[in-house]
């Protein structure tokens, strides 16, 4: 009865509760649209690492007097667990020449197999010296000539496509094959890259690294490459929250269109909550009564609007991302969930006022009130 | 049982002090019909809010069936309206958004009675003031003595001991107001319900065992 009683108030102003509805339908929808924006915005953004997430480097323990990595060491790396594909790397640099022009670059000795699952080819193969895109460019080489480095000459395989990676930086680097590398360099392993058959199994991953290779000695230490994508999420998920505030304002201002038609209604309706009063409401009740109402209104606003935002969302991602495909996922139902929760909450929130108003008028002045 | 005892009231209006009732003493029993009569001003309606709760006195007491009123909290008081005392206003004021049946079930919604109890007695009620048929009629649809009829049957809903009437008959025509006097009276002698009218209406007297007249926050008549 009393739910009734509250919507047939909220036909009585028919005009006012359409507005007000509408009001939370907008602030519901910018906010679930930009929180749907953000987290596509975040994918897009991610998706370029994703080769790399699972990515587990580890590097010498400098701080304990380790300058490389033993073939002890990657030996025992090799047999750990979650380790899919384990990627030694040499490295030192060297003179590299070309037709009389000379630079130092860093020389990277790896298994030209393995390499593949690293770097993108621009032009050649993988098979045997390859080049970064910077260094061809230096030189203005092409795949098929030559380079000498540390006095020996290579003929270029390879140029790496231009990218960006965490530990070696591909534009500048010149990769030989491990054993070709050992013939010119005697030094130990300076990295060892290691793909986690998942990104949940990192920490066991890290775990297993101290228990078999740290166990006596801190050798080497481990740098995950989700650290760093997870920075890269906060930072994205911070903006998307950020955005998602200035969102919420339009939410506010409905909420406050909410306490502006409750304060209307408790002065328009001050006999009614007298005569409530008179024949038995207490005052809990006639707070309740208007509560109601407001939770009609934000229900009603919140979930058009959570509706809407789907749309929305879709909108934004086409314009700004050209691509809806990030849309329909799971995060997209958290955020609307969220935006409705935050209409319906705003409206409650809105009408505490006026609804706590209403209860605290004394009936004999209610009663009077013309 | 009513009674006060020195009872005073003082309102502010603005930087005026009203005194509308000065050391009112006055004993209703039960079952009784007491008419209260006096001009505008004189204090007769502010004497029935303070038998109906709805309001405190200055000073002095108020008694319902042995309870002080002036002890009760908010709630309290609440309860004590909504099961012992049934108003009848000169304005009716119904909820304009409820139908008839609806206005009579409200109290008992207040009270927690049960959907099905509550619209079968509220059925019941409105058949006792001869509105049966106009039960889903909302205020508006009906004339001004229905309007109080209807009134009636909401005062009875939580079957109360008292009933206070504030110019029941005030707007509405003679013969109107003779059927709806002719209801209270009748609750008055087969139910057993005390009832305090107030009213400035001479030709009321008749329903009334006792006739108090008051003037200026006083009673100058006790009947």
């Amino acid at each position: 009865m009393l739910v009734e009683l509250a919507l047939r108030n909220l036909a009585r102003t028919k005009v006012r509760s359409v507005l007000a509805i509408v009001g939370i339908l907008i602030g519901v929808m910018a906010i679930s649209s930009i929180g749907i924006f953000g987290e596509s915005l975040k994918a897009v953004v991610l998706e370029n690492f994703k080769d790399v997430a699972n990515e587990v480097i580890i590097t010498p323990d400098y701080t304990h007097g380790y300058t490389s990595i033993s073939e002890r060491t990657v030996k025992k790396i090799e047999s750990l667990p979650y380790a899919e594909m384990v990627i030694p790397v040499k490295s030192t640099s060297s003179l590299v020449e070309h037709r009389g022009k000379r630079t130092y670059a860093t020389i990277y000795g790896m298994d030209l197999e393995k390499v593949k699952s690293l770097f993108e080819l621009k032009s050649g193969n993988y098979k045997g010296c390859l080049v970064g895109s910077k260094i061809a460019e230096f030189f203005g080489i092409r795949v098929g000539e030559k380079i000498s480095i540390a006095g020996r000459e290579f003929r270029v395989d390879g140029i790496i496509r231009e990218g960006a990676r965490f530990d070696i930086n591909p534009n500048y680097a010149v990769i030989l094959p491990m054993r070709e590398f050992n013939r010119l360099f005697n030094v130990e392993y300076s990295m060892v890259i290691v793909k986690v058959s998942s990104m949940d199994k990192i920490d066991a991953f890290k775990r297993a690294v101290e228990r078999v290779v740290n166990r006596k000695e801190s050798k080497v230490s481990v740098l995950e490459l989700k650290m760093i994508v997870d920075r890269l999420k906060k930072v994205f998920s911070k903006m998307s929250l950020f955005l998602m505030a200035i969102a919420g304002i339009s939410l506010l201002v409905a909420g406050i269109s909410i306490l502006n038609i409750m304060l209307m209604s408790t002065i328009e309706r001050t006999k009614e909550i007298g005569i409530m009063r008179a024949i038995g409401a207490y005052r809990e009740t006639i707070m309740m009564i208007f509560l109601l109402e407001a939770l009609v209104l934000g229900l009603i606003g919140s979930l058009i609007g959570g509706a809407l935002s789907v749309l929305g969302g879709y909108a934004i991602d086409i314009l700004i991302l050209k691509t809806a495909k990030f849309v329909f996922t799971p995060s997209s139902i958290f955020y609307i969930v969220l935006g409705v929760s935050f209409g319906i909450l705003t409206a409650l929130v809105s009408a505490m006022y006026p609804a706590w108003k209403a209860s605290r008028l004394e009936p004999i002045k209610a009663l009077r009130y013309e | 049982m009513i009674e006060l005892i020195d009872v005073v009231k003082k309102y502010r209006i603005g930087a005026y002090e009203v005194t509308a009732l000065n050391g009112v003493n006055l004993k209703v029993d039960e079952g009784e019909f007491v008419i209260i009569m006096g001009p505008s001003g004189s204090g007769k309606s502010t004497l029935l809010y303070l038998i109906g709760c709805l309001d405190k006195p200055t000073s002095g007491r108020v008694l319902i069936d042995g309870i002080d009123t002036s002890k009760l909290n908010d709630r309290k008081l609440t309860e004590l309206r909504r099961d012992k005392i049934g108003f009848i206003f000169q304005q009716y004021h119904l909820i304009p958004t409820l139908t008839a049946l609806e206005n009579v079930e409200l109290p008992m919604v207040f009270k927690g009675v049960s959907k099905g109890k509550r619209m079968r007695r509220a059925e019941e009620l409105l058949e006792l003031v001869g509105l049966g048929e106009k039960k889903d009629r909302k205020p508006k649809e009906l004339s001004g003595g229905e309007q109080q009829r209807v009134a009636i049957a909401r005062a009875l809903a939580n079957e109360p001991s008292i009933l206070l009437c504030d110019e029941p008959t005030g707007n509405l025509d003679t013969k109107s107001g003779k059927v709806v006097m002719d209801i209270i009276k009748r609750l008055n002698v087969e139910e057993d319900v005390t009832v305090v009218l107030v009213t400035h209406d001479p030709s009321l007297k008749v329903y009334g065992d006792r006739v108090i007249r008051i003037r200026d926050g006083r009673i100058v008549d006790a009947g």
